[in-house]
């Protein structure tokens, strides 16, 4: 039995949780996976891969909502995502080397160190902003700008290190179908605290590229039998009803309080990868 | 023929991402609502089955047509770029097909 009976009340749980992942999906770009899993796991009973899986559709329903909501904003660096992609993509790909050479406690642990580490990065940062005001700054080949509420008017960044946002966005898409997740988690601290990005920015594009990093584990469990439909539909309604509220919300939320509820939630997953992993 | 602007495009990828996630949740919602009110039938089944795959080719349709803008910008470093990710998307495919 890979997974509970769905009653018309287990459903509405999971379209609660997938409400709960809609919105920090569309809050901070991060689909939201590395709470659904254990809640689906742990709490209600579907097995791992049956629960990674179902968080893998509701990451693509966040990412193509979300961007859907977004587009026209300019908040999306689209020239950015596609560059990204590619590194987001091959590492998936290779997610099953990965899963060969590490055991999955090894990889929730690092996991653990990398969330702990940028969260302490993102703490130091917590009243700079990555963002100049000029509107006529040169943004770079693959910088961006865009109106922003809080500044009142056009602000501009540019991309440092691209290295190290291509590795991110490596890393993500390497874990990504193991662990049932998007990889925003990892890119979006990465993006905002060491890449030049403005939080608001980083997690408007990587709730764009978490879709297309989240498609080829998906499809794998799909073609597996291990995604099934009547379990993934009622989380993916939800995620689309939190995306929706989600947007709205943070078109109104300072960059400060975006950036410690980013950092409240990689402190979580820290505690819950290293919980999980000594299971 | 003007440019197409990168601004453009992005219009168009939302307008994608959009058409293809609302037609999945109506597929779902409607195949969820059927299978409580009346047992897993067919129909129902057929439903939800065809909302997960609209689901699943919502990001692959995304990058499709990102080539096809790019191209039309005449922008052909971006069109190999997204050209890979399409690639390595149908690689997952053919990992499913071949077992």
């Amino acid at each position: 039995m890979s997974m509970p009976a769905i009653t018309p009340a287990l459903a509405s749980v999971v379209f609660g949780a997938g409400v709960a992942a809609g919105g920090v999906g569309a809050l901070l770009g991060i689909g939201g996976g590395v709470f659904l899993v254990p809640l689906l796991h742990l709490a209600l009973g579907f097995q791992l891969r049956t629960a990674a899986a179902i968080s893998l559709a509701t990451v693509i329903a966040t990412s193509s909502s979300v961007s859907a909501a977004r587009s026209g904003t300019q908040l999306i660096n689209l020239q950015l995502g596609m560059v990204l992609e590619v590194a987001t993509v091959a590492g998936s790909l290779l997610g099953g080397f990965t899963a060969y050479l590490f055991s999955e406690s090894t990889l929730q642990r690092l996991f653990a160190a990398v969330a702990v580490l940028a969260g302490i990065a993102l703490l130091g940062r917590l009243n700079r902003r990555n963002v100049v005001l000029d509107p006529n700054a040169d943004p770079g080949r693959l910088g961006g700008r865009f109106h922003e509420l809080e500044s009142g008017g056009v602000v501009t960044y540019r991309i440092r290190r691209l290295p190290l946002a291509l590795l991110a966005s490596f890393a993500a898409g390497n874990v990504s179908s193991l662990l049932g997740i998007g990889g925003g988690i990892i890119k979006v601290p990465v993006l905002n605290a060491w890449c030049g990005m403005p939080v608001r920015a980083a997690a408007a594009t990587s709730a764009f590229m978490i879709g297309v990093t989240a498609a080829g584990g998906a499809i794998i469990y799909f073609g597996r039998g291990d995604l099934r439909p009547l379990a993934a539909a009622p989380a993916v309604l939800g995620v689309q009803l939190g995306s929706w509220a989600g947007v709205r919300l943070a078109h109104h939320t300072p960059a400060r309080w975006l950036k410690l509820l980013l950092i409240s939630v990689l402190f979580g997953v820290a505690v819950l990868m290293i919980l999980r992993s000594v299971q | 023929m003007t440019k197409l602007s990168i601004e453009r495009l992005e219009q168009i990828l939302g307008r994608v991402l959009g058409i293809g996630v609302a037609a999945s949740s109506v597929c779902l919602g409607a195949g969820l609502l059927m299978t409580f009110a009346s047992g897993s039938t067919t129909i129902a089944g057929a439903l939800l089955t065809a909302g997960i795959v609209m689901l699943l080719a919502t990001p692959l349709a995304r990058v499709g047509v990102s080539t096809v803008g790019y191209a039309s910008r005449r922008d052909w470093l971006f069109v190999a770029l997204t050209l890979v990710v399409f690639a390595e998307l149908l690689a997952s495919i053919a990992a499913v097909l071949r077992r």
